[in-house]
């Protein structure tokens, strides 16, 4: 294995440990909520603050640097039964669509975010430009990643075969 | 409706079909009628952030996705299924009648349709084919089946993001589900016995009744659970998002400390996968959150509801139309994108015509949950081939008999909204009034 694969494996697994980390964060805040409310009478309102900060940041970092596209929600039904080679040029559109996208809009997306810094939230006084950060790493991370899905469609090997079970789906 | 929504939803269209992710599509296709509207494109950050951060009730999600994984690691699907065979494996077909009981008693603890599969329907699954005792296309086609009621009793996950969507009481739609969610059981109940006797399914060895209440005792910490999450509800002890905390952590000791039969090399695995499948669909209710936006800026509902009133269309035509769309849908789409995408679109047109919204949110759930096994695309029934090991045709030649009674049982509850609203109207509900 070369190194830069062996590095990139390594920090997969440690995105991984930190998005495990964020769902027991919230799991863990809400039971000393509900103890802190329900046992002890003494309603807090920090927990809710953290799980709600927990669980914006869930999504969008497990978006960004875990869940892989596969994995993904997705609709498949055309994807899964055309050609390798029509499957090819299909990452290669939506690669090229979402990097036009998501580029052009950075600007006024880090804009936004730097805005936010005038706002604190109410228990923890957590500047919003902060906890809002993860947007802008998740939209350069999305431009990263489908620069290298349409790298690898043009150029990589065949990829795996597509399998159903894998999609997450909550319901 | 303008050219930039058009367009808009046209390159959101393209993007799905070419495979990109639904959440990632739609915040694109947003992003283009942003630009095309002159407005700043900053506002899909804002729309996506704002929309996460205030909009509480979704943590019940991963907190239900999360104790619906730690179920599945610890032995708790065993003891239930011991419990479930002492009781109904005596009768003919007594182990798929045992697949429909265990899937109740599951359904009160999870809500997950998917989990539910993956979990104790994998073990049923086993237990149904070994020494060759029913087909497996057979037990597959059962197992998919019982798996719908899981998000039909509560919990449920889908009825949570109906919840969002609808602006409506998760407590009195989780209520909304038990009847129907019963109703369906009865119905398979009934076609297992019915098909036993003509294709001679194998009896169990009956356990006899002393060993009952041992049996029970076993597995009482999990049949308790529905009832935990249930008082916890409407004993007005906590919130539904609270009580998906509870669920979870309920679990976690009934496995780790009651049976022991979780190990943390474990429970990091059920985390993570928890984890991953909450980004996943959390990704999707992002998307949906910015596209809304846009849908909203465009008055979209409200023209589709005005053109439908201008129709003179009654509720019952109106329902019936909605389920002929959403069951259409379902074959070829995945569930929550119907629920976060489409249903928020229906949603006015059916409070105009005073259906009430959580008869109406148990029916849009019903139908989702039937398109995860309608083919070709069904969730359920990807899951089943892949677990059974067996022919997607003969699969859905199985289920096609459950699907039609589950159909109906989903006529009766549109056409007698008091199946729904009966038990939730004990509880001091008060429905809109114009519901058929």
């Amino acid at each position: 294995m070369s190194l830069l694969l062996r590095i990139g494996v390594w920090l997969h697994a440690r995105a991984e440990n930190l998005l495990a980390a964020m769902l027991a964060t919230m799991f863990a805040v809400f039971i000393v909520q509900i103890v802190f409310r329900y046992l002890l009478n003494l309603p807090i309102g920090w927990t809710h603050e953290i799980s709600v900060i927990m669980w914006v940041w869930l999504v969008l970092f497990g978006t960004a640097f875990v869940v892989r596209d596969h994995e993904e929600i997705r609709f498949d039904l055309l994807y899964s039964t055309v050609s390798e080679r029509t499957r090819r040029i299909m990452v290669v559109i939506c690669a090229v669509t979402v990097v036009f996208f998501f580029a052009i809009s950075l600007p006024a997306v880090l804009d936004y975010i730097g805005f936010m810094k005038v706002e604190k939230t109410a228990y923890l006084k957590i500047r919003f430009d902060w906890l809002y950060s993860i947007y802008g790493l998740f939209a350069i991370a999305m431009i990263v990643r489908q620069l290298w899905l349409g790298y690898q469609a043009i150029w990589g090997k065949p990829g795996d075969a597509i399998d159903v079970t894998r999609i997450k789906s909550g319901i | 409706m303008s050219l930039a929504f058009a367009l808009s939803l046209g390159l959101i269209t393209a993007l799905a079909f070419m495979g990109l992710p639904m959440g990632a599509s739609m915040i694109t296709g947003s992003i283009l009628y942003l630009l095309m509207r002159g407005q700043d494109m900053g506002i899909a950050a804002e729309q996506l952030l704002n929309g996460m951060y205030t909009n509480y009730i979704m943590l019940a999600v991963p907190l239900f996705i999360l104790a619906a994984e730690i179920m599945n690691s610890g032995s708790l699907s065993e003891r239930l299924l011991n419990w479930c065979n002492a009781v109904v494996g005596r009768f003919r077909g007594g182990l798929a009648q045992v697949n429909i009981l265990q899937s109740i008693v599951f359904a009160g603890m999870s809500g997950s349709a998917i989990a539910d599969a993956a979990g104790s329907g994998k073990m049923m699954q086993f237990m149904m084919t070994k020494d060759g005792k029913y087909p497996p296309s057979y037990a597959a086609a059962l197992t998919a089946a019982t798996a719908v009621i899981g998000p039909i009793v509560p919990p449920s996950i889908p009825m949570v993001l109906y919840a969002l969507v609808a602006d409506t009481s998760i407590g009195y739609l989780f209520l909304g589900g038990v009847v129907p969610g019963l109703l369906m059981a009865g119905v398979m109940m009934v076609q297992v016995a019915v098909t036993a006797r003509i294709r001679n399914f194998p009896v169990e060895d009956a356990v006899p009744l002393r060993q009952l209440p041992r049996k029970t005792w076993d597995a009482l910490p999990v049949l308790l659970m529905p009832a935990v999450l249930m008082f916890g509800i409407y004993g007005g002890v906590t919130t539904p998002t609270e009580a998906a905390a509870v669920a979870a952590f309920y679990a976690l000791i009934v496995s780790v400390v009651i049976y022991r039969a979780v190990r943390l090399p474990d429970l990091y695995s059920s985390v993570l996968a928890s984890a991953k499948t909450t980004a996943s669909i959390g990704m999707l209710i992002a998307g949906a959150l910015v596209f809304n936006y846009v849908v909203t800026i465009e008055n979209i509902p409200r023209t589709i509801s005005a053109t439908l009133l201008a129709w003179d269309l009654d509720p019952v035509m109106f329902l019936i139309a909605v389920n002929i769309l959403l069951l259409l849908l379902g074959c070829i789409l995945e569930g929550t994108t119907i629920l976060l995408v489409i249903v928020p679109v229906l949603i006015p047109t059916a409070q105009a015509l005073g259906i009430d919204m959580v008869h109406f949110g148990v029916v849009v759930v019903v139908n989702i949950m039937l398109g995860l096994i309608t083919p070709p695309y069904g969730l359920l029934l990807f899951i089943m081939t892949r677990i059974a090991n067996t022919p997607m045709r003969a699969l859905v030649a199985d289920v096609a008999p459950f699907l039609i009674g589950l159909m109906l049982a989903l006529l009766v509850f549109t056409f007698v909204p008091d199946t729904v609203l009966w038990l939730p109207k004990l509880f001091g509900y008060v429905p809109a009034s114009a519901s058929p």
